[in-house]
């Protein structure tokens, strides 16, 4: 009788602080992840005066100041809607062209085929900067630089492999059956693809735009190299420019991070399982 | 079923688009370095293989691929450390369980820049957090950009904070493939929680780790965002790495063949890597 209550009262003080160090870790877990975006935050709402001499965490008093300059005496609001039209260029043809690939190569017999896969796999992997300095020559002797165009056809270079690749894996897990079912009903092969087989990839298309939104919209690099106007730079090289010459400006380049962010996480809290599923995929940001 | 025309005409269309953005620009890098230049506009002139042989036998080109090494190892390594065991504790149940891999995942969704600047926001040495925090223990800031120990370790913790997400991201999927039933076997058998993790967990995350390891670490060698942003390869060089060594050739140094060598050298070491990878790990083909 006493043993067993020593016993139980034992296993008690072991789930207990089983307990403790978890909780403890998942505490550690999340700062780690969470303080500097909160840091990036409530900087961008701290009064100038503030955020020199004082390091708090209290994010009061909020102060718009920062915002506000920021879109009435910088380029920002120029450069978001650039940015924004890159994205959206860039998502809505690695879209479309990715979705005709990878259903192809899933679909067709040929020699070869799994050539075109793996030179996939190496676009996938390809140093966006190597690949910056011969579209920069290329783009000059058209005279695109310095054009959003440019821009869009840099971020396919790197959204198109994922996406072909994403699809790939996706389609693989479709059956053949599905269209030929489709056409003993007498549809012909287009009306099949179009009907049958579209919708039903619907999570791999989502999947699909995500990261190729993430890609464009966070690109540096052929930012960095394809544009030089100040007008036609996306958000990520127009905010780097921020720094530089006057290192006081935190207030408005935290401010300017924020904005930058906000929309990621907006996309995040209502697509959760597409990121999750396309991150264990292999859909991963270079 | 025979190759239908219509699919046989997707491939066609979406390979011309991908052969456009990508295969014009890498034959074009190649046929750069065989040429030399002083500008995107000037003359070119044939020098055949005289700029690799210019670029390869430079120190500067061995320092950068060691600097590369230095940087993606130690990354990797971190990565993979840190991101198990954070996948280890949020697989455990507990409240809240969700919103915290929510959390969690969030470091990789921002864009590189963002991240980079909020570090640097941090880390200020007039201004920073980091710098209040220290004056608070009575310990004077370090200047992080001004010897190579520090900068690389900089370069590589935020790299870390930022792609540690996608390793536990896979690792938790790769976690909830391992059966239930081997642990309960092992259990039985009268294995401790140490060997549970040692002889269970490890070999079943081992498929997924092996892929992490090599696309993290190829991408963390080509990476030049991260890098320029922190360090722009300072101080003296001594945290460039292969991509930023082509920059500064291309756009800085005068030298657009050295810059166009250095990335098809870079395309060469790639394509040996994904060939061994493939060797591997054979694309499995229906």
């Amino acid at each position: 009788m006493t043993t067993d209550r020593a016993v139980t009262s034992e296993g008690r003080l072991k789930a207990g602080l089983r307990r403790l160090v978890l909780g403890f870790s998942v505490l550690l877990i999340v700062v780690y992840s969470a303080f500097p975006i909160y840091w990036m935050a409530i900087s961008s709402t701290r009064p100038a005066v503030d955020l020199f001499s004082r390091a708090t965490l209290n994010p009061f008093p909020l102060d718009w100041e920062a915002y506000s300059s920021l879109l009435q005496f910088t380029d920002y609001g120029r450069q978001f809607a650039n940015s924004m039209v890159v994205a959206l260029a860039t998502v809505a043809v690695t879209m479309v062209c990715s979705i005709l690939i990878a259903y192809a190569l899933t679909r067709l017999r040929f020699r070869g085929k799994s050539a075109i896969v793996a030179a996939m796999l190496f676009g996938y992997m390809f140093p966006p900067l190597m690949l910056a300095i011969p579209m920069f020559s290329l783009f000059n002797s058209v005279g695109l630089t310095d054009s959003l165009f440019a821009l869009v056809g840099a971020h396919l270079a790197i959204a198109l492999p994922l996406g072909v690749w994403l699809l790939w894996g996706f389609f693989k897990t479709m059956p053949l059956e599905l269209e030929e079912a489709a056409m003993v009903d007498g549809c012909t092969r287009l009306q099949a693809f179009f009907r049958i087989i579209l919708p039903l990839s619907m999570p791999g298309l989502i999947t699909v735009a995500i990261f190729s939104f993430l890609l464009s919209w966070g690109d540096y690099v052929f930012g960095l190299v394809l544009i030089m106007s100040d007008q036609n730079k996306t958000l990520p090289v127009g905010l780097a420019s921020m720094l530089g010459s006057n290192d006081l400006r935190w207030g408005e380049i935290m401010a300017g991070a924020t904005l930058i962010v906000l929309p990621l996480f907006v996309l995040f809290t209502f697509l959760y399982r597409y990121f999750v599923a396309g991150l264990s995929a292999g859909a991963l940001k270079a | 079923m025979k190759n239908d025309s219509s699919v046989v005409a997707f491939l066609v269309l979406g390979l011309l688009v991908v052969g456009v953005v990508i295969g014009i620009p890498l034959v074009h890098a190649i046929q750069l370095s065989l040429y030399q230049a002083e500008s995107f506009v000037a003359q070119p002139q044939w020098v055949g293989l005289a700029n690799y042989a210019r670029v390869l036998g430079d120190d500067r080109f061995w320092s950068a691929l060691g600097n590369g090494t230095l940087i993606a190892v130690s990354a990797i390594v971190l990565q993979v450390v840190l991101g198990v065991a954070i996948a280890l504790v949020l697989n455990q149940a507990f409240p809240g369980q969700r919103l915290v891999q929510g959390i969690m995942i969030l470091p990789y969704l921002l864009p590189t820049v963002v991240a980079c600047l909020t570090f640097e926001w941090l880390l200020d040495g007039s201004y920073g957090y980091v710098r209040a925090v220290l004056a608070s223990l009575g310990i004077p800031m370090f200047d992080w950009s001004a010897s190579r120990g520090p900068a690389t370790a900089t370069i590589v913790l935020v790299s870390v904070w930022i792609w540690t997400p996608f390793v536990v991201t896979c690792v938790l999927a790769g976690l909830q493939s391992i059966p239930k039933a081997l642990y309960e076997a092992a259990r039985v058998d009268g294995a401790g929680g140490w060997h549970r993790f040692w002889h269970v967990t490890v070999p079943g995350l081992k498929p997924v780790l092996t892929v992490v390891v090599l696309l993290r670490g190829i991408w963390m060698f080509n990476k030049f965002d991260v890098v320029w942003l922190l360090t722009k390869g300072g101080p003296v060089n001594s945290t460039e790495t292969l991509p930023v060594l082509a920059y500064h050739q291309a756009f800085q140094a005068f030298d657009v063949g050295g810059g166009a060598a250095v990335a098809t050298i870079s395309f060469l070491l790639l394509a040996v890597i994904i060939l061994i990878y493939l060797r591997l790990f054979p694309l499995d083909e229906k």
